[in-house]
């Protein structure tokens, strides 16, 4: 079984049916283009997204509907085209496809964590093929202030 | 500056901008550069700078603090040892 030395959870086994593929890589790592997904139970929502060319490389992600509710993705013909998804309709979020904001953990003011819901990553869940989507026109920003959750109680 | 479709104007000696065409809110552009001008949108620009910054490394305790903001929930004081690949998002995944 293959294995991998990651950023943040040290030596990892994975499987090939675990791969997630980037055709274009992300901007600014247009080379990095297979990922593993990650989680981690007791930093959860939290997401993961490891180059498997880069151990040094790992995105923090979360969920886009944790960090807006209500945020709608709208991809393009091309977009769709490139995540092997059917033309003509949008895919739902958490059934066709994951949906995730990269966090930057310092970008905020004063130093808060944002989350960039202009490009969120796009993956084709039954495919394995992911982008990151720029959302051209949307509104959404780059650096939108990661939320503060509502007090749970504990153990829940 | 004001342009109509089928103007241009110039910046500098060498990049040309035409408006090929104007449909609505959208805009057409024709552009001559030379090669070693790297023409991108600016959202794209943009989200490029931004990954370079979000990839840079975190400490696990930044990560810890981080989930906690998110959840607001007590957090447990087992370190970062154990991971899940997520083979589906949305199923259960295998524990490794």
């Amino acid at each position: 079984m293959p294995q991998i030395r990651t950023a943040y959870f040290g030596e990892l086994d994975y499987t090939d049916g675990t791969v997630f593929h980037f055709p274009y890589g992300l901007p600014g790592f247009e080379h990095e283009q297979a990922f593993l997904f990650l989680k981690q139970p007791h930093i959860e929502p939290l997401l993961f997204l490891q180059s498997l060319g880069n151990s040094r490389l790992c995105f923090i992600l979360l969920p886009i509907l944790v960090v807006d509710p209500d945020y709608v993705v709208n991809l393009d013909a091309e977009d769709l085209a490139a995540l092997h998804l059917p033309p003509g309709r949008q895919p739902r979020i958490g059934e066709d496809i994951l949906c995730a904001a990269i966090v930057n953990t310092g970008a905020g003011q004063d130093g808060e964590a944002t989350a960039n819901l202009m490009a969120p990553v796009v993956v084709n869940l039954k495919e394995q093929i992911g982008m990151q989507a720029i959302q051209t026109g949307s509104g959404y920003s780059h650096r939108h202030p990661v939320p503060v959750g509502r007090e749970v109680a504990p153990c829940s | 500056m004001k342009r109509r479709a089928g103007e241009s104007f110039t910046i500098g000696d060498q990049i040309e901008i035409e408006v090929l065409e104007v449909a609505g809110t959208r805009v057409k552009l024709g552009i001559v550069a030379p090669d070693s001008v790297a023409i991108v949108r600016k959202e794209a620009r943009v989200t490029r700078e931004e990954n370079i910054t979000a990839a840079q490394p975190v400490a696990p305790d930044a990560l810890t603090a981080l989930a906690h903001r998110v959840l607001r929930r007590p957090l447990s004081t087992q370190g970062v040892t154990r991971c899940q690949i997520h083979d589906t998002p949305g199923s259960s995944g295998t524990e490794k």
